[in-house]
């Protein structure tokens, strides 16, 4: 714990496309956070696509490839050991290259043919550790860090805590989940809760945190999202949440815009906010809302947060 | 033969009497469903290896036939017809014109990895509904669908600058689709993303669709992947024989 405490203080940063677009809030939020809690971010250096859900459906080693491109710069160029990555995709495309890379033959081929016609180091398998936003805080302050750091209490908000696919699934390109007491669970994950309970929330029981939000269809497969989406919102609000915390711009645009579309198509309202977990605790940490991006959400927190003393 | 699970029997093979009373005892109801009798004799035996050619699809001779994949999947849940356990099933019996039947839905696998999760046998169903989705489109039997478009609208900016902005894919993907990008909900959608920006945010957003984003130095890569996509549809093309098919489709006209 205490190796990982000094080992994930400066990490290389990677936001990935819709950090910069759709997920600039979760952009802000999440190096707002950072500063306040002293950790440091170096942003990969020219980082390009992970090659997300889109170029894995045209070729799977293409996007091993153009994954394993922003780890070799961060190993090689920029010598860091440790990526971070808050964006589920990026993260998960980042392990699952380290896996491919250290399973299979013909990935680490195709990889080393690529890099060196683009000119540029070979990604070799375990050169950097890829981590997500809430293993960065959770490992470095921890929830008695944030406990103690707590300026606007989160109290009395009750949250469902949303983690969608990408986070856990498939287990075994998570080597280091389901191992135990302090490890992350891939049935039932906790580490955002851990974080916000610490911050004083009160986490309310939800059933689908690793349910699927429709992400990759969110505009191809429209009425098969919102149905996605709708359940997830109905069940929220159900266990008694007032707001949902995302960790994932897919997921977080996909449950914004989808709850649009029920309420047009479906007819079904519902009201619980949608709020990265970033912007919460950057909140409870004394932050103003703009400060983590509030005003670049879809759907306006702004009087919630001002009612439960955010603002 | 009378059968009570129907969903995967051709409706026009199943026979269903209202009342029917066999050698004096009475078997309407339940009981009174029958199947045609047929033999399957239309076999693809190269179905399998068509699929196990295609990205995503080289793991399918693994399949044990648990039917975890189809437990866990999140499309099967809204439509019990989306089957993945079936369709791996059929496409190792060659059974095509049966797969054909789902041809329009296999696509909206929506790669929640629940099956991949969940497989014993290291599969990755989810790639294979991408191989099949695939090979559907490669073999014309449906037209590309509006997944298949949208990732191709996203990859070919992605091997063009490095990286997407997302409202330029968003745009591109309704035009290619021939959809209208004022749709209530959207609209909906921008007023609330409007309500609370600063000018100087919409300055720098409405910038973004103009100028793209780009990696820098992405020459070198952009070649490589160029030179491997190639290289990878004539290897999908030779696998499927496709160019065979389209000779046969010219000397039949």
């Amino acid at each position: 714990m205490s190796d990982k405490k000094t080992k994930y203080k400066e990490v290389a940063y990677y936001p990935g496309c819709a950090l910069e677009g759709s997920g600039h809030a979760y952009n802000r939020s999440t190096k707002a956070l950072g500063k306040a809690l002293g950790l440091k971010l170096k942003e990969v250096e020219n980082w390009n696509c992970c090659g997300a859900m889109e170029v894995k459906n045209i070729d799977p080693k293409l996007q091993t490839y153009l994954s394993s491109r922003v780890m070799s710069i961060a190993a090689n160029k920029m010598k860091m050991d440790v990526v971070m990555a808050p964006c589920n995709g990026c993260y998960h495309n980042l392990k699952k290259t380290e896996y491919e890379l250290s399973h299979d033959e013909k990935s680490r081929e195709v990889v080393d043919r690529l890099s060196q016609k683009a000119g540029h180091e070979t990604y070799q398998a375990g050169q950097v550790e890829t981590i997500h936003a809430l293993d960065w805080i959770k490992d470095t302050i921890g929830e008695d860090g944030l406990r103690q750091r707590v300026k606007n209490s989160l109290k009395g908000i009750k949250i469902a805590n949303y983690y969608g696919c990408m986070y856990t699934r498939p287990r075994h390109i998570f080597p280091e989940k389901d191992q135990g007491p302090g490890s992350e669970s891939t049935s039932k994950p906790h580490f955002m809760d851990d974080l916000l309970e610490a911050a004083g929330a009160e986490n309310v029981d939800f059933p689908l945190k690793t349910a699927c939000c429709g992400g990759a269809h969110t505009l191809s497969d429209s009425d098969t999202s919102t149905r996605l989406v709708a359940n997830i919102l109905q069940a929220a609000e159900a266990a008694g949440a007032e707001v949902i915390a995302t960790e994932c711009p897919t997921c977080h645009s996909g449950l914004e815009m989808h709850q649009i579309r029920a309420e047009k198509t479906l007819g079904l309202k519902t009201s619980v906010k949608i709020i990265y977990f970033t912007q919460l605790l950057g909140m409870a940490m004394g932050l103003k809302p703009k400060a983590v991006g509030l005003h670049e959400n879809v759907s306006d927190s702004f009087a919630f947060v001002k009612q439960k003393g955010l603002a | 033969m009378p059968i009570h699970e129907k969903s995967l029997i051709r409706p026009e093979n199943l026979e269903v009497h209202e009342h029917l009373e066999i050698e004096g005892v009475d078997v309407s109801g339940h009981w009174s469903t029958f199947i045609e009798t047929r033999v399957v004799a239309d076999y693809n035996e190269a179905l399998e290896d068509e699929i196990a050619a295609l990205p995503g699809g080289e793991y399918i001779h693994r399949c044990w036939q648990c039917g975890s994949c189809t437990n866990s999947c999140t499309v099967n849940a809204l439509n019990p017809d989306f089957n993945p356990r079936y369709w791996i099933y059929l496409i190792r019996m060659g059974m095509e014109s049966e797969l054909l039947r789902d041809k329009d839905i296999i696509w909206q696998c929506v790669s929640c990895h629940k099956c991949t999760h969940v497989c014993p046998r290291d599969v990755v169903p989810e790639g294979v509904m991408k191989a099949t989705s695939h090979w559907l489109e490669l073999k014309g039997h449906t037209p590309k669908s509006h997944s298949m478009i949208f990732d191709e609208v996203f990859s070919e900016q992605v091997f063009e600058t490095g990286k997407i902005e997302d409202g330029r894919v968003i745009k591109r993907f309704f035009k290619r689709t021939g959809q209208a990008l004022r749709q209530p909900w959207m609209e909906e959608m921008v007023k609330g993303m409007l309500r609370n920006l600063p000018i100087g945010l919409l300055t720098r957003m409405g910038l973004a669709t103009l100028v793209a984003p780009r990696t820098k130095n992405w020459d070198g890569a952009r070649e490589a992947i160029r030179e491997y996509v190639e290289e990878r549809e004539e290897k999908n093309r030779k696998a499927l024989g496709l160019d065979e098919l389209v000779q046969a489709a010219r000397n039949e006209i």
